[in-house]
């Protein structure tokens, strides 16, 4: 607007009218009570939920760490996580695996190659692809793209076995982790690739023309100039897109066959997530087996909180790392 | 302000919506209804919602179909949930009647306030079909022994030369065999196990009960129609479900050893015939058995209960339930054989109705 | 950037460059034709392989090492958006395909209510209409509760209580859509044993909807300029109803679309559902009492089933359910693009 409002620091904010009426402060106060009224009912949900998953805690013990069964409600129960937490994690791990270079080549290409309006139209799409529901991934998961995996697996097992990873001696193909994994990929994929998007557009203009002064092929622009200055960034999108990966239930639990053990050959048919369990065995629980539900369910709340603080970290960093450069 | 008329739109259409769907799904084209018999004249008004067992679901929903017809007054809604759960919802009272294959544990008697407190009665009755799909084996013959090997884990190929042995012909693929069970807490898991147990003892090992034994092959699946589904979309699998799933779903079924040596069929003669030797209890509820005699006894046949609250619940609701179960027990007892399920014995048919008259 | 890399041309032709690719992939079909080579998966990835080596081999020729290395960068980036492209066309056409075959009027008229899963009668209205009013709900507590945050934090927020409010909205990005089920679970259904309902769902859906309305909102709100709140100041409005009068409307455009990404969002969630609003059969119109179904409940159950009846109706409903969270969301970014706020 202005010249003398610009030259004030940004985090002062507008010049206040003087002093403040009546309507002022009650509205200030209004506002103010409504945050708090939102931070309280989610405080009195966790209360909620740490107590009702005490009982299942407590009478589990450590077992509730260790134990690979889940037969909360049998006599004497047995359960804990110990697979479902286990197949989580490999199952999210593999999918970024899967997701990660192709979001962040895709995001490249909109920002480093694409003319301004096709990198537009990749975007909406990218968009469309996270707009559609976790239980459409499912079902076409199911339905199509699983049967039509078995080969794939089958020359996975048979041409790279000796990997422990992808042995499968039964010779059985179908709803792996492996499977999950893949669906799983498609949906973080919109995640990464949109965010590192962004992060690449951040990069400062001038880095580029720099590179390519010095005589850089387009390559040697991404590897020399925008990747360096965007890693944080994109890390931050990474995570973002294992949070997302970790919490998803309803396509998984319509990919995966349960079961219920560790087991590191991702090929072979069967697995369990914390999310997907619960999804599948809520309708059948006893008082105890509920219980133990949502103490696996705070298992996961932790999960993905200590992944969204990391993101946060990492992602503040990268925002100042931007504004250095 | 610009958006005030889209908004008013979007409720328009809201409201639009929601005044015109009809929950009627009587197809318009059927010819006859069938006769209501000696029923007509229920003019009760009441909404009975039930869960449990998915091993009756498939006869269970078509008779809640064609009872709208004997008692138009009368809604019932059935969730195939599994015993278990169904279970578990009667005794917190969130369901007005349950379906389970297994009788109630003492246990479960106490939780529902004590033993007679909760009418259990056997409504349908079935055979518990093992299913499979391997394209290239139109008829697959499996012993008892063959059949505990592969759930239990010892027998992991189709090749293997028990299976051999049990369909000398066959072209048997040299595949693995993927086992599917039941993930919840199921009576069809039960049976069974109890049936694996009883008919090859030195193999099956593993304990019998509700939920699938742990330490055993395969991968879960829930509901009868989950595992049938799972094995419909992996050749090579195998699994175990009440005999209307693969029959309805096109998946093959196979033919069991019975203990006269002649490898049955699960149909209707065959499940009635192994129901005769049954030993009935004197609560009503019934001891399978696995090992039936006759020639033609298809083993792996049991009942299916009908459990609600005697007394202690709304009375409305327990005369309306009492009026299905004797129609159930009688005249819906004819669509069994067209559904797959065998009908009652009247040995066994007789005295439920008895426990269900007033 | 564009249009400075376009500066750069190497000596190889396109011509060239098309013909050595094209050379390698009629390599393929020779090896495919002679060779024990088959399978149409195996003839695309061999083609992909040996086009590719052509097309390099070409490059290598006539410019030297790191044109190369640049070429195979743009080949395996391009490839990316082929994969991203392939695999959203393979979702949306199989689900379209799959979808209109058995959509019809009965579909959306008709309940579930005495369907067998064989039947291949029944329908998804009563999901549509429990959709319809637990995401309305959600909206209703959702969208008020998040304008009035983002307000809050930008207008007014200061000192530790806003940082504490921010972190907390952050937190809640990162919640699973199944522990947001499991909140209201605990708390509600179970806690204060209130049962399932569509007003169980519409608060778990809430949860989801809130960080998401809160930080489009205060996105947009930080970008009304300055001196349009200095200007309404200065004709001696108070503050509050400068931020009504002045800010939001200004913003209004910008909250429109992230309310609109909210539901889209929502709309398609269907984990929180299965343990609040849990499902029915029938047509119930009431959200406050007693079970409801929706419209990612119903494709979910029909999903599992082994009967091709029912599998056919869960396409349908996968089919109306993409179509309404892909309208909301080309809807928003269409009020985006009409009013650019910056």
């Amino acid at each position: 607007m202005t010249v003398q409002l610009d030259a004030r620091p940004a985090e002062v904010g507008p010049l206040a009218p003087p002093g403040g009426n009546v309507g002022d402060r009650l509205f200030r106060r209004l506002t103010t009570i409504i945050a708090i009224t939102v931070l309280v009912v989610l405080g009195v949900m966790t209360i909620f939920l740490v107590t009702r998953a005490w009982p299942a805690l407590r009478s589990a013990g450590t077992s509730f760490l260790t134990e690979r069964q889940w037969f909360p409600d049998a006599s004497p129960a047995r359960f804990g996580i110990a697979a479902l937490v286990w197949g989580t994690l490999v199952s999210s791990v593999v999918a970024l695996a899967m997701a990660v270079p192709v979001a962040v080549g895709s995001a490249l290409y909109v920002t480093e190659y694409a003319r301004p309006a096709v990198g537009r139209w990749i975007g909406y799409l990218v968009d469309v692809l996270a707009a559609v529901p976790s239980v459409v991934y499912g079902l076409w998961g199911l339905l199509f793209l699983v049967p039509r995996m078995v080969p794939a697996q089958r020359w996975l097992a048979e041409h790279m076995g000796f990997v422990p990873f992808f042995s499968n001696p039964e010779g059985t193909y179908g709803k792996s982790i492996f499977a999950a994994s893949v669906i799983l990929a498609l949906m973080v994929l919109p995640i990464v690739a949109a965010l590192s998007r962004e992060v690449f557009r951040q990069v400062p203009r001038q880095l580029r023309e720099a590179a390519l002064a010095l005589g850089a092929t387009r390559w040697e622009v991404i590897r020399t100039a925008v990747l360096p200055s965007s890693r944080s960034g994109v890390m931050g999108a990474v995570i973002l897109g294992l949070g997302r990966a970790l919490g998803e239930t309803i396509a998984v639990a319509l990919v995966l066959a349960a079961t219920f053990d560790v087991n590191v050959a991702i090929l072979r048919p069967g697995g369990n997530t914390i999310a997907a369990n619960i999804a599948t065995k809520f309708g059948e629980s006893g008082s105890v087996g509920r219980s133990a539900l949502i103490a696996s369910g705070l298992v996961l709340f932790v999960i993905t909180l200590a992944v969204t603080v990391v993101a946060r970290r990492v992602v503040r960093s990268s925002g100042q790392a931007s504004k250095m450069a | 302000m610009r958006r005030r008329p889209a908004v008013a739109l979007v409720l328009a259409l809201s409201m639009a919506t929601v005044a015109c769907g009809t929950d009627d799904n009587t197809p318009r084209t059927s010819g006859g209804r069938p006769s209501s018999g000696n029923f007509a004249g229920a003019g009760d008004q009441a909404t009975l919602s039930g869960a449990g067992a998915t091993f009756p679901a498939t006869i269970v929903q078509e008779w809640i179909k064609q009872y709208k017809a004997v008692a138009p007054g009368v809604t019932l809604n059935y969730q195939p949930v599994g015993s278990g759960a169904g279970i578990q919802q009667l005794t917190s009272r969130t369901v007005d009647f349950a379906g389970s294959d297994v009788a109630l544990k003492p246990s479960e008697q106490a939780a529902t306030g004590g033993a007679g407190n909760v009418v259990q009665i056997p409504w349908t009755a079935g055979g518990l079909a093992v299913e499979y799909n391997l394209p290239e084996v139109k008829a697959l013959r499996l012993s008892p022994n063959a059949l505990a090997g592969i759930f239990a884990g010892r027998i992991s190929r189709w090749d293997d030369p028990a299976v051999r042995a049990d369909n000398p012909g066959a072209r048997l693929p040299a595949k693995g065999i993927q086992v599917v069970h039941r993930s919840d807490g199921s009576g069809t898991t039960q049976v069974f196990t109890e049936y694996l147990k009883a008919a090859s003892p030195g193999i099956w090992g593993f304990p019998i009960g509700k939920d699938w034994p742990a330490g055993t092959a395969g991968t879960g699946a829930k509901g009868s129609d989950g595992v049938t589904a799972a094995v419909k979309q992996s050749t090579g699998a195998i699994g175990y479900a009440e005999v209307s799933f693969p029959r309805q779903a096109g998946l093959g079924v196979a033919t069991v050893r019975n203990k006269a040596g002649q490898y049955v069929a699960p149909t209707a003669p065959g499940m009635s015939a192994a129901l005769g030797s049954a030993i009935r209890k004197p609560d009503g509820t019934l001891v399978p058995d696995y090992t039936p005699e006759g020639a033609s006894a298809y083993p792996i046949s049991t009942t299916s209960y009908l459990m609600f609250y005697a007394s202690g619940a709304d009375d409305t609701k327990t005369a309306a339930l009492e009026h299905f179960a004797a129609w159930a027990l009688t005249e819906g007892q004819r669509l069994a054989e067209a559904l797959d399920y065998a009908p009652l014995p009247q040995s066994i048919a007789g005295p439920a109705l008895a426990a269900v008259t007033p | 950037m564009t249009g400075l890399t376009m500066l750069r041309t190497g000596r190889l032709g396109r011509a060239q460059g098309v013909a050595a690719t094209l050379a390698g992939v009629a390599l393929t079909a020779v090896l495919f034709w002679l060779t024990p080579f088959q399978g149409r998966a195996d003839f695309v990835v061999v083609a992909y392989v040996l086009g590719t080596v052509g097309y390099l081999g070409a490059a290598a020729r006539e410019e030297g090492r790191r044109s190369v290395v640049d070429r195979l960068a743009g080949v395996l980036i391009a490839t990316t958006v082929a994969v991203v492209l392939l695999a959203l066309g393979s979702v949306l056409v199989y689900t379209a395909v799959r979808g209109v075959k058995v959509m019809s009027i009965n579909f959306f008229t008709h309940s579930m209510n005495g369907v067998g899963p064989r039947d291949s009668t029944g329908g998804a209205y009563h999901a549509i209409v429990g959709t319809l009013e637990q995401v309305l709900l959600a909206a209703v507590i959702a969208v008020p509760a998040g304008l009035v945050v983002a307000v809050y934090l930008t207008e007014y927020g200061r000192g530790r209580l806003a940082g504490v409010v921010r972190t907390m909205v952050d937190m809640m990005v990162g919640i699973p859509s199944i522990v947001a089920g499991l909140f209201v679970y605990a708390f509600w259904v179970l806690g204060l044993r209130r049962g399932f309902s569509g007003f169980a769902a519409a608060m778990a859906l809430s949860i989801l909807m809130l960080p998401i309305v809160v930080r489009s909102a205060e996105e947009t709100i930080r970008l009304v300029p300055d001196g349009l709140r200095e200007a309404s100041y200065a004709l001696g409005i108070a503050r509050w109803r400068t931020t009504l009068r002045v800010v939001l409307p200004t913003a209004s455009a910008g909250i429109t679309t992230g309310v609109m990404l909210a539901v889209a969002r929502v709309t398609g969630e269907t984990a929180p559902l299965l343990l609040t609003a849990f499902g029915f059969d029938a047509i119930h119109n009431d959200p406050f009492h007693g079970p409801q179904s929706s419209l990612p409940l119903f494709v979910f159950s029909q999903a599992s089933s082994a009967f091709d009846t029912a599998v056919d109706r869960a396409w349908a409903g996968a089919l109306t359910l993409i179509g309404v969270v892909v309208l909301l969301t080309v809807a928003a970014r269409l009020v985006t693009l009409r009013n650019r706020l910056t």
